[in-house]
């Protein structure tokens, strides 16, 4: 019944996807309006199919009907309601059950957006290529990966989801956002597609786009955010980020795509880097693809290979298709794509976004080939290995550096051409708030010059955008008459985007301030106890109380009981675990951690209690790991405000000059910073 | 004439730093490359002392605590190696467990083991490792 309302969804929506397609390319044909208007229709039912087939999952996951393999796999009677829940993106073939219903969410909210303009050829490509992305994955369910598999004699009980699936409640919240993240990339890329093919670059199609892109850019940021938090509350390894190959295929989508979000702008305000931003949305939509396919086929072992399937080759002639048919509409397209804009001067804000643009395109390359590489050296020399951290790391963080050091440069200089005169009055005093930390810095004792500068150069930005906000609304106050909340409130709502971005940098200085302390004052030590004994590590006392043994249906886990001290005050018991899940061998670590604003202290069991009573736990002094996490409610805050409409206000003429206005650089008499993106 | 010198000096200088750059990203990735090897093909490339990863179950019977953490004898069913943990080995570390050890050859011909990975979710396990059932003794 469930399989088979299952089964009836999954069928549904690749007909309508199927359909839709034939009806579009009909009416594009014939130039038959009629047929451009029905054929958008097929977008809701490819949007209703998706519920239909993921409500049948979750019926079925909710009802414990083992009679479907998905469920007698990823789902047990003893699996907590939560994780019955998140059951549904547990393995492959779900997952791909939710890539379809949230493609199906962005294909139909696009699809209202542009009711009015259904007619329009352009409106119609991008419908046509949306709906075939969809047409795959219903494709893929219907074949290699279908979730409604039944089994001839059900089990009584089901395996239940993978042991570090159903350890934390991160795990409802990481892969949907994520997939809100990757799957959003359909959208712009359907429009730069269609606009390929239709020979249409005027800029509408960007602006038009760019909720979506931004709404997508958002989720994925918060997702990959979300992740690394889980990493390191369950994972127990001490760390968030280990350049694990899958962690690394949805961050190489995030740097194309936040690359496309700065380089958009300069084509927007002056017609340039055409061919460059159409590169970047397609390659970004690739990258997604590879994501799916490095984490669901199983050609690198990682932590998220949970599943090893017949899906790879699929995934990889999509794949192929999908890049060979973004270079070949490219360079069919390459004359027409010809920019009537030049950066005039190397000193603006254009041609900072130019060398933003080339460092986020580096820095993807970088982690691009250090992913991929063993898989090419397997594929061609037939040797197994590995690329270690050290290379991401020594790679990325001078790339990473210069990008902070273009964050905070790039948004005070102005189109065009800077004059040093107006240099000076923007840069001079977050560059004094920059040295002055570095310099706090060395007196407190950091060494290590990447910290330093890591420091220095979030002070430096961090001084730069609270001047501009400052400035601004001090202009807005003066001309208004407002109060400072009043002012600052009109200021962001005139211009969202321009300060939601800024109040991004600041989430992204809190990450860069994070990573650069992380990497520098973690201390980390193994020690032996036994019980009532201690042990300090860093001015933290840990001793050992006692242990516990606790069963549940679920699992059973031994914890022991650790209680720091910390300069003479009681910081609380901690209990860090293990548990082992029925139907596996392995023990699965929980760490335990006390969060603090400046240091974390993370304790995990190492080994229980041998025979001696004697147990190894991991102490970890992680520094300023929260702000990772703060860092990321900054984004997400920042996105909402970069997403909220602009508020215009009919009273009075802005008194300030707005983003519209093409004059070159203000008269020197006003101050200028408001002129933004 | 100045502009076309000039763009002339700023095409030359990206290329520059193009090659650096890609000279830089050859020269740290080759340094941070780790075989994968089994215990066999360990056993026959013993000359090579740099660091990488060997594969295979653990022989029963072998383990011996020392101070500064664990030694043992790892096998593949084909050829077998002395490895000498330094650190405490994981939970899961016993008699026939499927391990892989990052480390390298000593002079003496012990291998030099700083981490043990096991089968594990978060860590990394050649396919190798699976297939030698024929590895208890």
């Amino acid at each position: 019944m469930k399989a088979s309302l299952g089964i009836l969804g999954v069928a549904l929506g690749a007909s309508s996807a199927g359909l839709g397609i034939c009806v579009l390319a009909r009416g594009l044909w014939k130039h038959e309006d009629r047929w451009l208007i029905v054929g958008r229709r097929f977008v809701f039912g490819v949007l209703g199919a998706a519920i239909v087939a993921v409500a049948a999952m979750e019926w079925a996951l909710l009802t414990h009907d083992f009679s479907l393999q998905y469920v007698a796999e990823n789902n047990a009677r003893g699996t907590p309601l939560l994780f019955t829940i998140t059951g549904l993106w547990a393995n492959l073939e779900g997952s791909i059950l939710l890539w379809v219903l949230v493609l199906g969410g962005f294909l139909a909210f696009t699809a209202h957006k542009f009711r009015h303009r259904a007619t329009d050829p352009l409106v119609a490509w991008a419908n046509i290529v949306g709906l075939a992305v969809a047409l795959f994955f219903f494709a893929l369910m219907l074949g290699p990966a279908n979730p409604f598999r039944t089994l001839s004699s059900p089990p009584l009980d089901g395996s239940g989801p993978n042991a570090l699936l159903q350890d934390h409640p991160l795990m409802a919240f990481h892969p949907p956002l994520l997939y809100l993240g990757l799957v959003g990339f359909t959208i712009p890329f359907a429009f730069a597609v269609a606009a390929l093919i239709t020979g249409r670059f005027g800029e509408g199609w960007l602006a038009d786009t760019r909720k979506a892109t931004l709404i997508a850019w958002g989720c994925l940021t918060i997702g990959i955010i979300l992740g690394a938090w889980w990493s390191y509350e369950v994972l127990g390894w001490g760390g968030f980020w280990a350049w694990d190959p899958v962690e690394n295929a949805a961050l190489l989508p995030w740097l194309t795509a936040t690359a496309f979000l700065h380089s958009v702008i300069v084509q927007e305000r002056r017609g340039m880097l055409r061919v460059w931003n159409l590169s970047l949305i397609l390659s970004t939509f690739c990258l997604t693809i590879l994501a799916t396919f490095l984490t669901r086929s199983g050609v690198l072992n990682s932590v998220h290979s949970f599943t090893v399937s017949d899906i790879g080759p699929w995934l990889l002639v999509f794949l192929g298709v999908v890049a060979a048919a973004s270079i070949g509409l490219i360079f069919w397209r390459g004359d027409r794509l010809r920019s009537p804009g030049k950066i005039d001067t190397p000193v603006s804000r254009e041609s900072a976004f130019l060398v933003n643009n080339l460092l986020f395109a580096g820095l993807a390359f970088v982690v691009l080939l250090g992913t991929v590489f063993p898989l090419l050296a397997e594929a061609l020399q037939g040797k197994q290995l590995s690329v270690g951290e050290p290379y991401f790391n020594r790679m990325t963080t001078p790339i990473a550096l210069l990008l902070l050091f273009m964050m905070a440069i790039a948004p005070a200089l102005p189109w065009r051409a800077a004059t040093a005169d107006v240099l000076r009055r923007r840069l001079l005093l977050p560059a004094y708030a920059g040295g002055a930390t570095m310099l706090i810095a060395l007196a407190l004792g950091t060494r290590g010059i990447t910290t330093v500068l890591a420091f220095g150069l979030g002070a430096f930005a961090l001084g730069g955008i609270v001047r501009q906000f400052a400035v601004g609304a001090r202009a807005r106050r003066r001309a208004e008459g407002e109060g400072w909340p009043t002012a600052t409130r009109h200021m962001i709502g005139a211009n969202p985007r321009l300060y939601g971005g800024l109040v991004v940098h600041v989430g992204i200085v809190c990450i860069a301030v994070a990573l650069a302390s992380f990497s520098a004052f973690t201390v980390r030590r193994e020690v032996s106890l036994a019980r009532g004994g201690s042990a300090t590590v860093s001015g933290y006392t840990i001793t050992y109380l006692g242990n516990k043994t606790t069963s549940s249906a679920q699992k059973r886990s031994v914890s022991v009981e650790l209680q720091i001290h910390h300069g003479g005050s009681d910081l609380g018991v901690y209990a860090p675990a293990i548990s082992t899940f029925p139907g596996t061998s392995d023990g699965i670590g929980t760490p335990s951690v006390r969060t603090g604003l400046l240091r974390d202290v993370y304790l995990t069991l190492v080994s229980s209690p041998n025979q001696k009573g004697r147990i190894t736990i991991g102490v970890d002094i992680n520094a300023m790991v929260v702000w990772l996490w703060i860092g990321g409610f900054v984004i997400a805050l920042g996105t909402l405000l970069a997403l909220s409409p602009r508020v215009r206000r009919r009273v009075r003429p802005e008194p300030a000059p707005l983003a519209d206005t093409p004059t070159p650089e203000p008269p020197p008499t006003r101050e200028p910073e408001v002129v933004g993106v | 004439m100045r502009n076309r010198r000039r763009r002339t000096y700023i095409a030359v200088g990206m290329c520059v730093g193009a090659v650096i750059a890609i000279v830089a990203l050859i020269v740290v990735l080759s340094q941070n490359i780790q075989y994968f090897r089994t215990v066999s093909e360990a056993v026959a490339n013993r000359h090579d002392t740099s660091q990488f990863r060997m594969a295979g179950a653990v022989v029963n019977g072998s383990v011996k605590p020392t101070t500064a953490g664990v030694d043992f004898k790892l096998t593949d069913g084909k050829a077998t190696a002395e490895v000498i943990q330094h650190g405490n080995p994981p939970e899961l570390f016993k008699d026939g467990a499927p391990v892989v050890c990052v480390g390298h050859w000593s002079q003496n011909g012990t291998f030099d083991s700083d981490q043990i990975l096991i089968k594990h979710g978060n860590d990394y396990t050649p396919p190798v490792v699976k297939q030698p059932a024929a590895s208890k003794q």
